[in-house]
């Protein structure tokens, strides 16, 4: 077993201070956005930044918990960028406070009386209501900080102790774990993304947006992985056969990102029906048409193009643009699902680029705190030696 | 003749044969095994296989092909109103076109692999060797073959057996 | 990937157990895998599980004869249930095939060891079953013989082209490349275990025929090269292409605008159905195959584990469906979404439905218990009845929707005839002796994949690890 501790490099602190920047840049830019055009555009940009921010934590904390059941290189490198990306999600709930104070902006089915004068939101009444809104918030948040806090704290006994007996308790967590996060997160992005248009409804939504968390999880994955790959300790330990499995994994869910994004719309496209069809007339008129083109060559065609080279996948550097770039895409593709709802033809102000570096800034110093005050590597895991000589495949 | 075989016991003998054989200078030879050994081909012929650009060119014809086929029969030749949408259907001619992409990059792949190999054939001379029914469950062999200039049949036996082959055999052709 | 052959640090039992029984080397394997089709004397439960298979194919074609020369009016299906068992069986069909496509592919680029020794008969499942599956639409025509004239564009005398915007054309171009692909890939994986059987083959009649189906086969450095390489081409192309297959099929209801068939889940849940469904049934086949024909050491409890734990997480993805159709529709607010979930689970068809219920979202809750997972004779029965559970998902989603339309005065019952009965159980009798024929003349195990399995199979590496 190895000795070394894996303390993390300098780059670490200077992640942290891009996060504190980013916290200052974004703030700024979000005064000169709000003078601009007002709270109307405020919550709705807020939306789209928290939803996505608190995505990539969520999405991290399935992948950690899919590590823990399935083992492999890929995840024990992985384990503690997962871990610091899932322990944002206390303060990702703190930060929820502007969603409730922006509720009669973002939410029409809340106002008075909206109930009376539209008869489908009559119908959602006993599911669409403040007071249960709020109860389904506050489950769903206790339920994720719950697992992902007992994870993080067997994690660290595990590294402290070594007792074999915390991998299996942390697979089992994992397992009921899983089944806890796809049924919360169906539900959530119920509640807060699609609820933004009371009428629009698809069984699709949940996974739709679980594949999302999922890429973006492994996206700041791969980046993180990638800056500290350049120094000490972790360029001992990284090899391009790590990249090249974790770029399999980036490709793979842009994939299922893809075929159920276009699964959805071909199966609306085809059936034509009223109560549908509205959800995708909104995005290919007043000027979202070309946010869906983008969304076409620069969210799909051009990373998947690019990402089905075996030099492209290996490619440390390459793997880190295209991971980054998806990133920034991902914050496109939450824009495409709600700005439509709003705003009827296009109209792309400060504020929408701003927050999301705000919170982006939150999100990102935490997210280094995390991980300056851990080992870069779980210690005492049962795979980790494998890991380390993961070269023959 | 054909070349020199030499028989091995192990995975090992053949990658460490392979690799002397080219320090000694041997160019024209061809080492068998029953299991794919990823690093002989980089021992003994340094080149990778070409077949990749093969296959995408094939699923590209695949996908021109069913968009073609599908633009033409719905939207030139038989144009037909159905519930009111464009006679060029893009998101349900994907589907066709996907399939067809697919299935001409498979067979490419494997018609193309099989072609590259030179496979079928019927006779091939390192079947003379009576032992090399044996490279299909646990021997291995390497033939250094009379076209390559350095062979000389003496010397070429002798240098094979130098490398701890369990028996050398001449090769009829 | 986890790629190691030991198990890596659990405590339980199956996980630890190697891929690969200790003790073997390649000649040992290939004499395990290669007796089996060279035995000169077929084995006696052999013949009597043939001619059981046999007789039930042989039922088969009595019931297609029948149907020919009649009509598709013996069949059950009639307004407002227009469309039943045939339907039903070329879904449930189509899907057990997938689990053959994804051990074989999916399994292959994440580089999972434990998918070398059940692959190959994993991949003739898939076969199989897909021929069973074409039979359905293929005589629901009612004359089979003119099917090409309806469903390939070619310029024919009508001058008429296929409507591609109907998803029935697209299942046409879906299950043709898939069956084709999936011959192409199982055929390319044989032929170095073909050259084996040649060179061991005594008989002449065998040396020859094997010797054709080994094209020349003779394991040079260059052809493995490119053999590999062809190798990963074809699962890399198989994995989206099993994807995009049991999607097609779920278009066939979903692009429809029918409560209870339009709904926009239906792609990846069809998917996971499928996967589920699949390792369902290569599991019924291994567990008593690896008894029959001593192959424990191949076929270990790591993969019956493995396996066991695959049908659970789709399982659980099938159970999601489930509740995403209940609960969005009630939330839809729509009436008719409203009728058909409140029909499916009230009406005359709830008995189905609870008992999918039972046993999709139910039953598998059990494989969460390591024990379950090692209990052969339990899962063996598990198994079984995930294949009636998918059954009935597709015949709920079918004709709940079909038999009470928007208009109630369309409203009926749907009675399968003995006809659709005899074709369905025939079907199976076409799927078990294609099964049968193959195990007894084709290598049932990659001989040469597990062969890679061996540490003696590795080359030291000269720079350390790392590159």
């Amino acid at each position: 077993m190895t000795t070394d501790t894996y303390h993390s490099p300098e780059s670490v602190s200077g992640l942290q201070k891009l996060g504190i920047a980013a916290v200052v840049v974004g703030l700024v830019l979000t005064g000169v956005g709000y003078s601009m055009t007002g709270l109307d555009r405020f919550y709705q940009a807020y939306l789209v930044a928290w939803t996505f921010w608190l995505g990539v934590a969520l999405g991290s904390m399935a992948l950690l918990m899919v590590q823990h059941l399935s083992g492999g290189a890929w995840g024990v490198v992985l384990r503690r960028p997962l871990e610091a990306a899932a322990s944002t999600l206390p303060v990702m709930a703190v930060l929820f406070i502007p969603i409730y104070l922006g509720m009669h902006d973002l939410y029409h089915w809340s106002h008075e009386g909206a109930a009376e004068a539209d008869a489908i939101i009559a119908a959602k009444a006993p599911y669409l209501n403040t007071p249960f809104f709020l109860g389904r918030t506050v489950f769903y948040f206790a339920a994720w900080i719950l697992i992902s806090q007992t994870l993080l704290k067997w994690s660290k006994q595990q590294d402290e102790t070594g007792d074999p007996g915390l991998a299996d308790k942390m697979a089992y967590l994992s397992g009921g774990g899983l089944v806890v996060y796809t049924l919360t997160v169906t539900f959530a992005v119920t509640d807060w993304l699609m609820s933004v248009n009371p009428h629009w409804f698809s069984t699709m939504w949940g996974p739709l947006f679980m594949a999302g968390q999922g890429l973006a999880a492994f996206a700041l994955g791969i980046s993180v992985l990638v800056m500290l790959s350049k120094t000490a300790p972790m360029s001992h330990v990284l090899t391009s056969h790590h990249f090249h499995d974790l770029g399999k994994f980036l490709f793979a869910f842009l994939m299922l990102w893809t075929y159920l994004m276009f699964s959805q719309y071909l199966i609306v496209y085809s059936a034509n029906l009223q109560e549908e069809a509205p959800h995708y007339i909104d995005r290919n008129n007043g000027g979202y048409e070309y946010v869906t083109y983008a969304l076409m060559a620069l969210h799909f065609a051009v990373p998947y193009a690019l990402l089905l080279s075996r030099d492209v996948k290996r490619g440390i550097g390459s793997l880190r643009v295209i991971a980054v770039w998806l990133l920034v895409m991902r914050v496109v593709d939450y824009y495409w699902q709600v700005a439509p709802e709003f705003h009827k033809t296009l109209s792309a102000s400060v504020i929408d680029v701003a927050l999301p570096i705000a919170l982006g800034g939150v999100f990102l110093t935490l997210y280094a705190m995390r991980l300056k005050s851990h080992p870069l590597l779980p210690l005492n895991d049962a795979g980790l030696e494998k890991a380390l000589t993961h070269h023959v495949h | 003749m054909y070349g020199v075989m030499a028989e091995f016991d192990s995975v090992q003998a053949l990658v460490d044969a392979s690799k002397q054989a080219v320090t000694a200078g041997y160019t024209v030879m061809e080492a068998y095994s029953p299991i794919p050994i990823e690093e002989l081909n980089d021992i003994i012929h340094k080149k990778r296989t070409t077949l990749s650009r093969f296959v995408l060119m094939g699923g590209l014809s695949g996908m021109a092909a069913g968009f073609t086929l599908q633009y033409w029969a719905s939207v030139i030749e038989y144009p037909m109103n159905i519930g009111g949408r464009p006679y060029a259907t893009w998101p349900a001619f994907v589907i066709p076109s996907y399939e067809l992409t697919i299935l001409f990059s498979a067979l490419t792949a494997a018609i193309g692999m099989f072609a590259l190999n030179g496979l079928p054939q019927p006779y091939h001379p390192v079947f003379n060797v009576e032992r090399f029914s044996m490279a299909s469950s646990d021997k291995f062999f390497l033939v250094i073959e009379t076209t390559d200039p350095r062979f000389d049949h003496g010397a070429t036996t002798r240098f094979l057996s130098d490398q701890g082959a369990k028996g050398v055999y001449d090769v009829a052709a | 990937m986890a790629n190691n052959v030991h198990g890596h640090g659990s405590s339980s039992a199956s996980l630890n157990a190697p891929v690969l029984a200790p003790g073997h080397d390649f000649e040992t394997i290939t004499e395990a895998v290669a007796q089996i089709p060279l035995a000169k004397r077929t084995p006696i439960g052999w013949v009597l599980g043939f001619m059981g298979a046999f007789g039930l194919f042989m039922m088969l074609q009595a019931a297609l004869g029948k149907l020919v020369m009649t009509g598709v009016g013996i069949w059950g299906n009639n307004v407002p249930v227009g469309w039943a068992f045939d339907i039903i069986n070329f879904v449930w069909w189509i899907g057990i095939g997938h689990a053959g496509t994804l051990i074989s592919a999916i399994l292959l680029l994440f580089k999972q060891q434990w998918r070398m020794s059940i692959s190959r008969f994993a991949e003739a499942m898939t076969i199989f079953a897909v021929a069973c599956a074409a039979i359905f639409p293929l005589f629901h025509t009612g004359r089979p013989w003119l099917a090409a004239y309806w469903l390939f564009p070619y310029p024919n005398t009508m001058g008429l082209w296929p409507q591609f915007r109907s998803p029935l054309i697209w299942d046409v171009f879906a299950v043709t490349t898939y069956a084709t692909v999936s011959i192409v890939f199982w055929y390319v994986g044989m032929v170095p275990d073909m050259a084996t059987m040649r060179d061991r083959a005594v008989s002449m009649t065998k040396k020859r025929v094997y010797g054709v189906l080994s094209l020349g086969w003779r394991g040079s450095a260059r052809h493995w090269h490119r053999y590999e390489v062809a190798s990963l081409i074809l699962a890399g192309l198989s994995t989206p292409l099993v994807l995009s297959v049991h999607t097609v099929v779920s278009f066939d209801f979903a692009v429809s605008v029918l409560p209870g068939w339009h709904a926009t889940i239906f792609p990846p849940y069809f998917v996971a159905g499928a996967i589920y469904a699949g390792f369902a049934m290569v599991l019924t086949l291994a567990i008593p195959l690896r008894v029959a024909y001593k192959l424990e050491d191949f076929i270990t409890m790591r993969h019956i584990d493995n396996m066991a734990k695959v049908m659970l997480a789709t399982g659980m993805m099938v159970a999601y469906g489930y509740a995403m159709e209940a609960f969005y529709g009630w939330y839809s607010s729509n009436p008719y979404e409203q009728f058909m979930i409140w029909n499916r689970m009230t009406g005359p068809y709830a008995w189905s439905y609870w008992m999918l219920i039972a046993i999709n979202a139910g039953m598998i809750q059990f494989l969460w218990f390591q024990k379950v997972r090692a209990n052969l004779k339990l899962l063996f029965v598990m198994s079984l009845f995930v294949s009636v559970g998918m059954w009935l998902e597709r015949f709920v989603i079918l004709v709940t929707t079909l038999h009470r339309d928007f208009v109630p005065g369309s409203w009926g019952m749907y009675y399968p005839t003995q006809w659709d009965f005899m074709t369905f159980v025939g079907t199976i009798g076409l799927f078990l002796t294609l099964f049968f024929l193959f195990m007894r003349f084709v290598p049932m195990i990659s001989m040469f994949e597990v062969r890679t399995l061996l540490p003696q199979a590795k080359v030291k590496s000269e720079h350390g690890h790392g590159n």
